[in-house]
């Protein structure tokens, strides 16, 4: 940071007349001494001043991840906060989901998470059973994190084994993304709540075979493989009565289930039904990547908030429409969007709580932040917000709330801690499947075994 | 450490201490001296050996017999991260299989090309510095990030190569999402920095005295007899040299892998070279003592084959001094 005033002060050595030497010269185990400390001071150089604060001033440090919208309006967010507490800083620091992820987990093995994160509700079992994530509790009931206005269900996703260690930023759900210009082409009715998979397949292929073409000729297929999702497989199976963790360590299913459902995935691609291998695999998280964005396929499996990075992209044709069921037994659940925590060594907690209160429950913060995070999680600024919202935005707001009519269940248990490396594997085993170098079958094999080294 | 009182040790290494002390101004004693401030100079690389080197490996030996993930202390499981990975890791030996096939691809081919070109270059008369320079140049670059990201933009699905290869009427849909040759888009970016070799190389044929020819060409060797019976005998030491240091090399490859297949040694583990698996599973999946375990083997392997190089060198690398 800046300089300290005192260095200044002190006379320069180098005007000092020199002695003669040979008065001066040290014994030689001083002047190794004199070597090994400058090192140590060389070596430790880089925490010159950690302790963030000076003169009364304090520095939080905040991270997220996120798409470029998301990241302009939480800096004006924070801006705002700035201008309502003089004395805080917030440095703030941002990526894409894949490497916020890993640089999050190497920051908290140091013990060095930043005082405001953002995190998945993946990650809250990771940190909270490893003494990352501040207990916020004592906040909560000081009144300085007010969580009055919050769905007691979604609020509950933030706690570990009894503790609050995190707060909900938002609710979503998943469902497909589909352009209705193009199922009309294909003579398609629009999705239905209640509809089944069996209707999806169907609507898949009625696209498909309208033999479209897209971008360098690519023929243009009725879904993008969904097979690569652990999410879209986790609301498969909870149409099923099924679920992917029965405990923290042990699975909900087996590898006969997981199979079934690639084998189902795997059939349609063989078909062209859904996207092929080539694009399949570019599929990254990020909108533009995958085959709906590169304009090759009609429909994808989406969470609702990255949704909303599809209209712009595509055009309003582009509605979300509820997952299938299976007989009418939906898999869907109403999820934190991602949560958010204070570092267990966070020098300035009550600071960092003060802005977390203030990005979840502050009207004008709410303004800011709209819907780029899911319906928030406060009621009342959700509604709100919901006010101002027009075009995509309001059709999902509108989602989330004609989804909880449909009947959702509670959100499952926070995953367990090796969910977050499974969520991964889950989708590069599948490649084997779709490079045909295994049979779903083996690959479920192969997946399951993973998962149950992963959990034990 | 003064003269008074001799550490034990360099007492110990000296058989007559007596008389060393009899003759006091003889060298040894000065230069005994003399060690101090050279081993205080010395100081900077022996921590640096100790603290960034032998610790840190000692660390990662006993991580290596731990259940490790960054959060928790090490838990103490003896040899199950080598058990795990021989027996029940498929994706460990695919790891194994795909570097494997890149060393025995990527070695002979990037020495042949930096031998191809060295001969040609050494052959020049004008313009040397400036070809030095040019195919040296990729070497010098080749090691960034930011060229494997260009070369994984060159090969993808719609990139340069991609779209020159429609133009002919094969089809490829970008080597990079394609399990079959994403590996060779690997192979051909580190066979393209051939530079290092080939200076060396060069220097080799440098060596060659002009008069070895001469003869040859006195006994009627064509220019393909003289190859491979003067150039390749009195090379065969930096031959040798180049082979052991690219196959070590290659055994490590990293930087392409990773930058090629945005770090997920990817599609369907075709990229997932044996130090890019070690690191997702340090990093990613957060099994230090699993990576560390993985460590210690490709230590031991490219160990075995260093050994077996030289056994097999005995065979065919000839020194001058040995021919006399």
């Amino acid at each position: 940071m800046t300089s300290t005033p005192g260095i200044r002060r002190t006379p320069r050595t180098a005007r000092r007349p020199r002695t003669p030497r040979s008065r001066t010269r040290p014994p030689r185990a001083l002047a190794a001494l004199a070597v090994l400390s400058a090192l140590a001071l060389l070596l430790s150089g880089c925490s010159g001043d950690a302790s963030g604060s000076s003169g009364g001033k304090v520095t939080l440090t905040f991270a997220w991840w996120g798409n470029d919208d998301r990241h302009k309006r939480t800096n004006e967010a924070v801006d705002l906060f700035e201008k309502r507490h003089p004395n805080v800083t917030v440095r703030t620091s941002f990526a894409s989901y894949e490497s916020y992820v890993q640089k999050l987990a190497t920051q908290a093995a140091g013990g060095d998470l930043p005082d405001v994160a953002q995190l998945d509700y993946r990650q809250i079992s990771q940190y909270a059973g490893s003494d990352t994530l501040r207990d916020l509790g004592p906040y909560v009931k000081s009144g300085a994190l007010r969580t009055g206005a919050f769905d007691k269900e979604l609020l509950s996703t933030g706690a570990y084994e009894g503790t609050q260690y995190a707060l909900p930023m938002g609710s979503g759900t998943t469902g497909f993304a589909y352009d209705a210009a193009v199922f009309e082409k294909a003579g398609v009715d629009p999705p239905k709540p209640g509809w089944t998979w069996q209707e999806w397949a169907d609507a898949g292929r009625a696209v498909s075979d309208l033999g479209l073409k897209g971008p360098n000729g690519k023929p243009y297929t009725g879904h993008t493989d969904m097979g690569v999702h652990e999410d879209a497989f986790e609301m498969w199976l909870r149409s099923r009565g099924k679920q992917l963790y029965a405990s923290e360590d042990e699975l909900g299913f087996t590898a006969r289930d997981l199979a079934r459902f690639w084998s189902f995935t795997d059939k349609l691609r063989r078909e062209g039904v859904v996207s092929q291998a080539k694009d399949t695999s570019q599929i990254s998280g990020a909108v533009e990547s995958g085959p709906m964005g590169r304009k090759l396929a009609a429909t994808d499996f989406t969470w609702d908030a990255p949704f909303l990075g599809y209209p712009p992209l595509l055009g309003d044709s582009v509605h979300f429409a509820p997952v299938p069921t299976t007989g009418g037994k939906a898999g869907q659940y109403i999820k934190p969007t991602m949560l958010l925590g204070v570092g267990a060594n966070s020098e300035h907690p009550k600071e960092a709580a003060e802005l977390v209160d203030f990005l979840l429950n502050d009207p004008a913060a709410g303004d800011i932040l709209g819907v780029t995070r899911g319906v928030p999680p406060n009621q009342e600024i959700a509604e709100r917000v919901s006010k101002d919202l027009k075009g995509p935005e309001k059709e999902l707001y509108d989602f989330g709330k004609k989804v909880i009519r449909y009947g959702v269940d509670p959100p499952p248990k926070a995953p367990p801690r090796g969910d977050v490396v499974l969520q991964v594997s889950f989708s590069r085993v599948y490649q084997q499947v779709v490079y045909e170098r295994q049979s779903p079958a083996e690959a479920a094999e192969e997946y399951v075994a993973e998962a149950e080294r992963e959990l034990r | 450490m003064t003269a008074q009182a001799p550490p034990p040790a360099a007492a110990a290494e000296r058989p007559a201490p007596a008389r060393d002390r009899a003759a006091p101004g003889r060298r040894r004693p000065v230069r005994r001296e003399r060690q101090g401030p050279a081993y205080i100079f010395l100081s900077p690389w022996i921590l640096g050996v100790v603290l960034l080197t032998l610790a840190p490996m000692a660390v990662s030996l006993y991580l290596s017999f731990t259940d490790y993930n960054l959060f928790d202390p090490p838990k103490w499981v003896g040899l199950r991260n080598y058990a795990e990975m021989f027996t029940e890791d498929p994706r460990y030996w695919r790891s194994v299989g795909t570097t494997l096939l890149y060393v025995v691809v990527a070695v002979p081919l990037k020495l042949a090309l930096a031998l191809g070109v060295a001969l040609l270059l050494n052959s020049m008369r004008t313009g040397k510095g400036f070809y030095r320079s040019a195919f040296y140049a990729p070497s010098l670059l080749g090691a960034s990030m930011s060229i494997a990201l260009v070369w994984r933009a060159l090969f993808n699905d719609g990139g340069t190569v991609d779209e020159l290869l429609s133009g002919v009427g094969i089809n490829t849909g970008g080597w990079v999402a394609d399990p079959d040759l994403a590996v060779f888009v690997v192979v051909l970016l580190t066979v393209w920095q051939f530079g290092a070799p080939m200076v060396i190389f060069l220097a080799g044929l440098q060596q060659i005295p002009t008069d070895v020819y001469e003869a040859a060409a006195l006994d009627g060797a064509g220019r393909w007899r003289q190859f491979v019976s003067v150039t390749l005998p009195m090379l065969s030491p930096v031959l040798f040299f180049n082979l052991v240091l690219e196959t070590i090399q290659s055994f490590q490859v990293f930087t392409p892998a990773f930058a090629i297949s945005a770090g997920k040694g990817g599609p369907a583990d075709s990229t997932n070279f044996y130090t890019l698996y070690l690191y997702e599973r340090g990093f990613s999946a957060s099994h230090m003592g699993y990576a560390s375990a993985m460590a210690w083997v490709l230590l031991l392997a490219i160990g075995a084959v260093t050994v077996v190089l030289f056994r097999t060198s005995r065979s065919w690398v000839f020194y001058a001094n040995e021919e006399g």
